[in-house]
């Protein structure tokens, strides 16, 4: 065996609003993201943790990869004090208003100049909840995937990976050839804390490498006008209204379930 | 069909299907993709993809399709994301169908992107609500932020337009048994030695349905592992037990049962969350419960913002009182 079986691990990570704290203009019923904190998408410490898991496994280095604006860059400091060894910022103009398709074309492109032998996602999002960029980056690369991952075993020597995944109804174990694309189930595992060493590198000294749309030979895919969909709207949800009546004891709780489940 | 590659007609469903099982989506796709193709006045086309299949082909057309288009071959059995990806590519690249339906399901969600991206095609996930408008653009529209918006998403330029569609939101389509309609076999474009992952082992249980059922129980982390007040109640109200992500996660209860935004929508008369905090992500599963009652011993709880009747109190004795006025059996007391 060389030293080349040691896995390039990629973890693309997201920065999204705080979902506690986003707000709904009332007058426009447009979602005011730009007051809530950043943070990074929780589903993706999930992501990290598994990616680390597996370096400790399999040897090898993690590299944690956004897209989005410069000052996304947090995020990458999060990947890093968690443990990431390294970090590239994909930011550029042009990425503005990419949907999945461009989003997952930028990730695919940095994950094979990086050599990736896995690439490890979050299940989904918090602000965009598609879950569709993983299987997006498969895609591009024409690489293996595995979504709904609770449990990874690498087997860097056969070059594959094997998975527990979810399927409906059940689990499935799946061995697939690297490179590979995993989305890992959020809350499958239990992420470790930043270490306080790790932490002020990241906050100190580390600067993450960055690259642009033309870096990556793709500035005439991205951004809004090669994403096929389109928002064509936004509206606050019509509030489904309830009762909210506090009962007192479970008498008067169960009059009401007889009333409402009486054939009528 | 037309050999102008411009043009794209035709409104297709996925119908997935597993060791025989269809998936209940599939059918409530079924349902809403006949609506969409009798208002663009194109047709029905259900897509079937496995092993032995020419029966769920068959049944596909009763349940509303003009006609199905089969691709049966061992490489499709167990499920792969390869396989499945690259023939349903082929036959929408072949045949340029303009809107294509597919469940929300772990499968659904984990293919399509193999065939929306290098089709170049827009898609939606997660859709709760279709529509076309005038000049038969889908209008996929989706909630975000937990619910508290609706965001309608298009597809103006490319085709065809996507989306897949959580489970439960739409009735399902019945069964027609003097329905005609085409069921043809199509050429099977993957060969067995491509694929980049084999399956190792594949354990499925319970697919229970839980979308349809008039009560729904479910319980979350407040039961700490202990369904039977849970079940005891779903017993005596003849309902479905269901359960919030944290339970399901927990391995409490199986994944089937999920109600919520990575789970399913439920739609009963009566949902009784107990011991289910009420985040964002599970209140979106059943917003569209006629009658919602809480039981939390957490008088702050949001749960209690979404539910028309509350009681604060320790679900363990609250659900077996419930049980008990209502005509069941409760479990049998623990000894002390
Ligand atoms: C991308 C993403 C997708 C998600 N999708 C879903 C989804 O589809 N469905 C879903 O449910 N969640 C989903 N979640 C998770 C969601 O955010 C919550 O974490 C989850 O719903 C919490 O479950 P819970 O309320 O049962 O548990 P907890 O948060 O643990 O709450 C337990 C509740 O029980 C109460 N309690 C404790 N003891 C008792 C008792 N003895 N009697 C009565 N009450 C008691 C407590 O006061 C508390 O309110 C998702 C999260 C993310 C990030
Ligand atoms: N802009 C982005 N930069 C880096 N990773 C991303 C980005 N968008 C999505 N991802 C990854 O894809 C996963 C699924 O996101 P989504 O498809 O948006 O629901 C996330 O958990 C991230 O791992």
């Amino acid at each position: 065996m060389t030293v080349d079986a040691d896995w390039t691990i990629v973890v693309p990570v997201k920065q999204v609003p705080d979902a506690d704290d986003v707000t709904i203009d009332p007058e426009t019923g447009t979602l005011n993201r730009s007051d809530a904190p950043a943070v990074l998408n929780a589903p993706d410490y999930n992501a990290v943790e598994a990616a680390l898991s597996l370096r400790e496994r399999a040897g090898g280095e993690v590299v944690a990869v956004t897209m989005g604006p410069p000052f996304a860059r947090a995020v990458l400091e999060t990947a890093v004090a968690l443990g990431a060894d390294d970090a590239v910022l994909l930011t550029d103009r042009a990425f503005g208003g990419s949907d999945t398709w461009p989003t997952s074309l930028a990730l695919a492109r940095a994950a094979d100049e990086l050599d990736a032998d896995v690439v490890v996602c979050g299940e989904e999002s918090t602000d965009s909840s598609t879950g569709q960029v993983p299987p997006g980056i498969a895609a591009h690369n024409g690489w293996a995937q595995l979504t709904y991952a609770e449990e990874l075993e690498p087997r860097p020597d056969d070059d594959e990976l094997v998975a527990v995944r979810d399927v409906e109804g059940g689990h499935e174990r799946v061995a697939a050839e690297t490179p590979v694309v995993v989305a890992f189930e959020y809350g499958e595992n239990e992420p470790r804390a930043a270490g306080l060493h790790r932490k002020i590198y990241a906050e100190t000294e580390f600067e993450p490498e960055e690259w642009s749309a033309e870096d990556l030979g793709i500035s005439e895919q991205v951004g809004l006008v090669n994403s096929p969909t389109k928002v064509g709207g936004m509206d606050t949800a019509d509030p489904v209204e309830r009762e909210q009546a506090v009962v007192d004891d479970v008498d008067a709780l169960s009059d009401r379930i007889t009333e409402v489940t009486a054939d009528d | 069909m037309t050999d102008d590659d411009t043009v794209h007609e035709d409104v297709w469903v996925f119908v997935e299907e597993h060791g025989g099982d269809v998936a209940g989506v599939s059918w409530e796709l079924l349902a809403k993709g006949r609506e969409l193709a009798d208002e663009t006045g194109e047709d029905l086309v259900a897509l079937v993809v496995g092993e032995g299949v020419d029966d769920v082909g068959a049944e596909a057309v009763e349940r509303g399709a003009d006609r199905a288009l089969v691709a049966d071959d061992p490489v499709f059995e167990p499920y792969r994301a390869g396989p499945y990806g690259d023939q349903f590519r082929a036959l929408v690249e072949e045949r340029r169908p303009s809107i294509v339906l597919i469940g929300g399901t772990t499968t659904g969600r984990d293919f399509a992107g193999r065939v929306a991206v290098p089709a170049d095609a827009g898609l939606t996930a997660d859709c709760t609500e279709l529509d076309v408008d005038d000049e038969g653009l889908l209008l996929a529209r989706r909630p975000t932020f937990g619910g508290d918006a609706m965001a309608t998403i298009k597809c103006p330029d490319h085709r065809p337009q996507m989306a897949t569609v959580r489970a439960g939101v739409f009735d399902a389509a019945e069964r027609d048994p003097d329905r005609d309609g085409d069921v043809e076999a199509v050429d099977v474009v993957v060969e067995a030695d491509d694929a980049l992952s084999r399956v190792l082992e594949r354990e499925v249980g319970d697919v229970a349905d839980i979308t349809d059922a008039d009560v729904v129980v479910a319980g979350g982390g407040g039961t700490e592992g202990d369904f039977a007040p849970v079940e005891a109640l779903a017993d005596a109200l003849d309902g479905e037990v269901a359960a919030s992500r944290k339970a399901v996660d927990e391995g409490w209860v199986e994944p089937a049962r999920q109600v919520g935004q990575t789970g399913k929508t439920v739609r009963p008369d009566l949902y009784v969350a107990a011991g289910i905090s009420g985040a964002v992500q599970h209140v979106e599963g059943m917003n569209d419960a006629e009658t919602v009652v809480a039981v939390n011993t957490d008088p702050n709880a949001p749960i209690f913002e979404h539910a028309d009747y509350g009681i604060v109190g320790d679900l363990h004795e609250v659900l077996p009182e419930l049980t008990d006025r209502l005509g069941g059996r409760s479990p049998p007391e623990p000894t002390a």
